[in-house]
């Protein structure tokens, strides 16, 4: 990312802002389905020096994910307007000729992410406290009116009935272009299986499509943000809660790394309460895993095909085993 | 013998990056991708050694299982399933086995278990080749993801 593009870009952006300077650029790693870039900036307005530590998230020219670009900007908007722990975004710039690929920019929150499972050698205190927060999150946002939201960017709610059967069109449409003649007999058959066993939702709610442990930043004090909202949709609300509890995110009996796995789902139970309908959190837990692997396989062929020079993608391929794993267990294929 | 054989050479790429190239990146980022790059060449050095034998190991299996399904072909495989299973074993019977084919039939096998659709022997076949599938899988390809 150019820094006197930037610059040039925040000052149009903030015209009361005088003698604007973007210092600190960086990229970071993170956030694998866009390039993130963390930045501050100093200022004066009205004669007093002003400071903001920001991160711009771009495009990339390939990774793991073929997400709209307004989605997360817009989803953000609306997740901060309705008071949920994500960083404030600022701007959104969709033109290619600002900074070659659209990008927006928002307040770049304080705390760490995991590395995936919440870590063991954090105080046992600390990690109940994060999955208590976690899981308000999670039912504040699937209490939101989505309708009320402004989230055109979403599209129209689906049926009860067809949100099992898109969402798995949807993901086996992007197994059958991303697995480049390869066969996976356990993933063929776990999408034959979503196909032909679909669930009917008892409402629509937004859905964050990556709420797990690795995607919030958090601190001694607990969590602090939610982040990666790129996957938002309209759907099931079983579809979070199947996709945080996944054994892939967490330990054996840790969902997440933060709680017991059945602990955890009585805590959602009181959250939100709404009893857990097993039948559809069984589905989207397989659904989960067959995604997360189809999500790998985005990434191993856009680097095996140049879209992306990232040389973490061709690890994606040694997780693929965890989760073909998982899959034939849930299944009973083994 | 033609010395740096394969194996050395990514191992010295391993070196230059480690000592040569991350002492002199200052980018966070750009040090952890060299990080993973040097954890990929490790990849594709023990995938070397690793691979010949994965795909002969699965080859062979492929061929067996479908074998043992040709076998039991008239009481225990559906009717649906006869075309591949046929396409499947001939293909296990060519001079170079088609691999593709064979999997293809095996997955329409793997798909009619998880469909409950396999009786017991069958199911005890296809099961048995899916554990030995994943467990090469998993010894062939997992690791830890760089940090």
């Amino acid at each position: 990312m150019d820094h006197a593009r930037l610059t040039q870009y925040l000052k149009r952006q903030m015209p009361h802002a005088a003698d604007l300077r973007v210092l600190g650029l960086k990229r970071i790693s993170g956030g694998a389905s866009r390039e993130t870039y963390s930045f501050d900036i100093e200022w004066t307005e009205n004669g007093a020096a002003r400071t903001r530590p920001l991160i711009a998230r771009r495009d990339p020219t390939g990774g793991l994910l073929k997400s709209e670009r307004e989605r997360e900007f817009r989803v953000l908007q609306a997740m901060n307007r309705a008071g949920l722990r994500v960083p404030e975004p600022l701007h959104l710039e969709l033109d290619h000729a600002v900074m070659e690929r659209p990008f927006f920019i928002m307040d770049r929150a304080p705390g760490y992410p995991t590395q995936g499972a919440f870590p063991e050698t954090e105080p046992p205190a600390l990690a109940a406290k994060i999955a208590d927060q976690f899981l308000d999150e999670l039912a504040r946002l699937q209490a939101l009116d989505f309708s009320t939201l402004r989230l055109e960017v979403l599209g129209e709610p689906p049926a009860l009935d067809r949100i099992a059967p898109q969402q798995t069109a949807h993901w086996f449409e992007i197994y059958e272009r991303d697995r480049i003649g390869e066969q996976y007999p356990v993933l063929t058959a776990a999408f034959h299986w979503l196909r032909k066993n679909p669930v009917v939702s008892d409402r629509v709610v937004v859905v964050h499509g990556d709420f797990r442990s690795g995607n919030y930043l958090y601190d001694h004090d607990g969590m602090i943000a939610m982040l990666d909202w790129e996957m938002a949709h309209l759907g099931d609300p079983m579809e979070d809660l199947g996709w945080a509890s996944m054994m892939f995110w967490g330990r054996e009996q840790f969902a997440g790394g933060l709680m017991e796995r059945e602990q955890f789902y009585r805590l959602y139970e009181q959250k939100t309460g709404r009893k857990i309908d097993r039948e559809r959190l069984f589905f989207y837990q397989v659904l989960g895993n067959a995604k997360m692997a189809v999500i790998c396989l985005t990434g191993i062929r856009d680097f095996a095909e140049g879209r992306t020079a990232d040389a973490v993608m061709p690890f994606l391929a040694a997780l693929l085993p965890s989760l073909l794993d998982d899959l034939a267990r849930q299944l009973k294929l083994l | 013998m033609l010395r740096p054989t394969l194996n050395e050479m990514l191992a010295g790429l391993q070196r230059t990056v480690m000592e040569t190239l991350l002492p002199e990146l200052t980018s966070p980022y750009a040090q952890a991708q060299a990080m993973a790059m040097i954890g990929v060449l490790g990849d594709v050095a023990s995938r070397l050694d690793s691979l010949p034998a994965y795909h002969a190991a699965e080859q062979k299996d492929l061929a067996a299982t479908l074998k043992a399904l040709k076998r039991i072909e008239s009481r225990h495989v559906p009717k649906k399933l006869r075309k591949a299973l046929t396409r499947g074993t001939r293909a296990a019977g060519n001079k170079v086995p088609d691999h593709r084919t064979m999997e293809s039939a095996v997955t329409e096998f793997a798909t009619a278990l998880a469909l409950g659709e396999l009786d017991a022997t069958a199911s005890r076949l296809i099961r048995g080749y899916l554990k030995r599938h994943t467990d090469r899988l998993r010894a062939t390809l997992a690791r830890p993801l760089p940090s």
